[in-house]
């Protein structure tokens, strides 16, 4: 009985890896064949760790190609693959997606470190990409085939510096930061920068203070910041530690402003930090109450048909960006050859994004507006914006 | 080994050279890194099958020696002039910033770093047996990783380096991959390797043989950390990039599922799991994609459904072949010859039955 089974598993095994060979093979097949068709590959994580991200930046693409179906009179197909959260893997489904599917273009990916693997690969092959949420300066630099629709780290750490020098007066900041996170430590340090040069004083950053992801007891480093006396705590990372930090400060009994960056703006953040982080300040791309360009209109409207039941989250505009600014080089090049679409994309100037104008300088970064946001009655509210200069 | 089975290993080799020579210049860069990622799984999960499968120690600390090796690759082989670029938030130590390595001479230092540092690791862990030893490892390659992302100015902390010169191409992988698996099953089949695997079934009776217990844990422990770190240099250099998110303790389960499917204590069970487990997944990205029977849309079939699938058959293989794939035996010539001799003798065997 037990040898049967055994031999009717090994049996449908072979079968199921002969069949998977087989479907590979047959796929390629039926899909390169077609000449009227222009192919975006799109690669995020959509399981493992970071899915949630992928999941949300992969909504805006498809809305945008459910909007704008068609270019040049051929019809955009995406190639969506998972790059399971994972390194290695990110840079094989890129491999594939320009070896196998022939794109002309591709999107993502949520999560510098798989942007910045697949880099390599796109430079190599000469296919643009298009990154939506990546904000570590290391992806674009020195590769003429990657671009981006967000601003970067450095921008970020400086906007939240002069907010916190101009709105708050702060003259004295502390920095809590989360150290095992590429976004946080960029930020940390290009607003220690900004604020030293805005104050004039090399020690207007009083304490820098480490913490690692999954941490859950921040009193000795808030301990010590509290014995500083600062005028404005800077906590960058990840919402649910951020949280936590912004609870335990205020019943060690510190009533100084805290101020972050956009990984923030999640449910969760507010679910963890409760009333605690009510009046916290931080920066972000995107609000739905206000709109940029007529196109944020467009999107708002075609999210609320979609998805009835929900906000759009920032990394959702800038994925339906990256889409809507793909199909324009497309346009402007009158082309879906790599090369001439890369060319357009790196002219990109003053396009009209759903999260704001999008400007690419020489790197291949936007440069585009902040958006400062605060909480307010268990909510995320509009404050103000921060122009690019 | 007899002079045939030689003539056929030596066959064997050569047919895998003049595969490597047309994969290098026919396949394209797709296939091609599939087929290189599946060679640095099985150094490294041969390296981790050494400790754990014929050793018998529980480690789990393959990640750390990984990075260790990953980074020597990294830091020291990037050009003098682009580190600016990389280290952009705060410039790299002093001391190293003017030492740039060939590849070969880093790969083999981070080799041998992770040893040394397996040595220094191993000196008070390999006391602790079973559990304790698994806890111990695993927190030993978080404290490595941490230590990483504190270091900026030398590692570059949690921005990770980037632009490491793509050099491991298909030949390099292949090359050492052969000299990783020929050193290992030297080994295995050595004195030291008997020793190990009498370590393995059982420490007492083992040291009443006269077996140096710990003088064998730790060279198994050295020599599996060394192959560790050879790996993890191969996959930066593949990568093109490291950071320390990389090495978290999951990249050690990915090899420990490699060696659990392949058998704990089979060399060839070991290959042939890894290169079924990374390229099966891979073979699985067609049920990622779209697919509509007779013009309905199958809601099943979209991005993430391979990995469902791709656990259901890992279910079905550990419940129906509790020790892997291949147990504790071998592929060798004879049971190659024996083959088709011992699937006719079956057939005689269950015509007698019946």
């Amino acid at each position: 009985m037990n040898l049967k089974m055994k031999k009717a598993i090994s049996i449908f095994l072979c079968f199921l890896l002969i069949a998977s060979v087989a479907g590979c093979g047959g796929q390629g097949e039926s899909t390169s064949g077609s000449e009227d068709v222009i192919k975006i590959g799109v690669f995020q994580p959509l399981t493992g760790a970071n899915a949630a991200g992928g999941e949300l930046e992969l909504e805006g693409v498809k809305l945008a190609n459910k909007l704008y179906p068609e270019v040049l009179g051929k019809k955009v197909e995406l190639v969506i693959v998972d790059n399971k959260s994972d390194k290695a893997e990110a840079a094989s489904a890129v491999a594939r997606l320009i070896e196998k599917e022939n794109v002309s273009a591709i999107i993502g990916s949520w999560g510098s470190a798989f942007s910045i693997a697949a880099g390599n690969i796109v430079k190599e092959k000469q296919v643009p990409a298009v990154g939506a949420s990546c904000t570590n300066p290391l992806v674009t630099q020195g590769n003429d085939y990657y671009f981006r629709v967000c601003f970067i780290d450095p921008f970020q750490g400086t906007v939240m510096a002069k907010y916190a020098f101009e709105k708050l007066n702060a003259r004295k900041a502390a920095i809590i930061q989360e150290v095992s996170n590429d976004y946080a430590v960029g930020l940390a340090n290009f607003f220690k920068e900004e604020f030293v040069r805005l104050t004039g004083d090399p020690n207007a950053v009083v304490e820098v203070s480490n913490y690692q992801t999954g941490d859950n007891d921040f009193s000795a480093q808030l301990t010590s910041i509290k014995s500083k006396n600062p005028d404005v705590i800077f906590a960058p990372g990840n919402f649910t530690e951020s949280a936590l930090i912004i609870k335990q400060a205020r019943k060690l009994g510190i009533e100084t402003p805290i101020i972050g960056g956009d990984t923030w703006e999640t449910d969760e953040f507010l679910k963890v930090g409760g009333k605690e982080v009510e009046g916290i300040v931080f920066s972000t791309f995107f609000d739905p109450s206000v709109t940029f360009t007529p196109e944020s209109k467009k999107f708002l409207e075609a999210y609320a048909e979609e998805y009835p039941d929900k906000e759009p989250a920032a990394v959702t505009a800038l994925g339906y960006d990256a889409y809507i600014l793909i199909l324009d080089a497309i346009k402007r090049a009158n082309s879906a050859d790599p090369q001439a679409i890369r060319d357009a994309l790196a002219e990109t100037k003053d396009f009209e994004g759903a999260a704001g104008m999008i400007t690419l300088d020489e790197n291949g970064d936007a440069i585009k507006d902040a958006v400062i946001k605060t909480v307010k009655n268990g909510k995320f509210v509009y404050l103000d914006i921060v122009k690019a200069n | 080994m007899k002079k045939e089975d030689k003539i056929l290993s030596i066959i064997l080799i050569a047919g895998l050279f003049v595969f490597i020579a047309v994969a290098d210049k026919f396949f394209n860069l797709y296939v091609q890194r599939v087929l290189n990622l599946c060679a640095i799984y099985t150094i490294l999960a041969l390296s981790m099958n050494l400790i754990n499968g014929f050793t018998g120690l529980f480690s789990l600390g393959h990640a750390g020696f990984m990075a260790i090796g990953a980074y020597m690759v990294g830091i020291f082989t990037v050009p003098v002039e682009i580190r600016p670029m990389v280290y952009f938030m705060k410039p790299m130590h002093p001391a190293i910033a003017d030492i740039e390595m060939p590849f070969i001479v880093a790969l083999i230092l981070g080799g041998l770093l992770s040893a040394f540092i397996a040595f220094l690791i191993g000196a008070p862990v390999l006391r602790l047996r079973d559990d304790y030893l698994a806890i111990a490892t695993l927190g030993f390659s978080e404290i490595i990783r941490i230590v990483i992302t504190n270091a900026q100015s030398i590692t570059n902390g949690s921005l990770g380096i980037k632009n490491i010169p793509p050099v491991a191409n298909i030949w390099w992988i292949y090359i050492t991959m052969i000299i990783s698996i020929a050193f290992i099953v030297l080994l295995i089949n050595s004195s030291y390797g008997r020793a190990f695997k009498a370590i393995r079934e059982d420490e007492i009776a083992a040291e009443a043989m006269g077996i140096n217990l710990f003088k064998h844990k730790m060279m198994s422990f050295m020599i599996g950390a060394f192959f560790a770190g050879i790996g993890g240099g191969l996959y930066a250099a593949l990568l093109g990039t490291v950071d320390p998110k990389n090495f978290l303790f999951v990249l050690t389960y990915n090899f420990l599922l490699i060696i659990v499917l392949g058998g704990m204590g089979s060399v060839s069970g070991t290959i042939i799991s890894a290169y079924v487990v990374t390229a099966g997944q891979e073979w699985l990205r067609f049920l990622d994609e779209p697919l509509s029977i007779g013009g309905i849309a199958i809601p099943l079939f979209r991005p993430g459904f391979r990995m469902v699938i791709f656990s259901l058959l890992l279910m079905i293989i550990v419940l129906f072949y509790r020790d892997g794939l291949m147990g504790t035996r071998e592929i060798n010539w004879e049971m190659i010859k024996n083959f088709g001799k011992r699937f006719k003798l079956r057939r005689v065997k269950s015509g007698e039955v019946q």
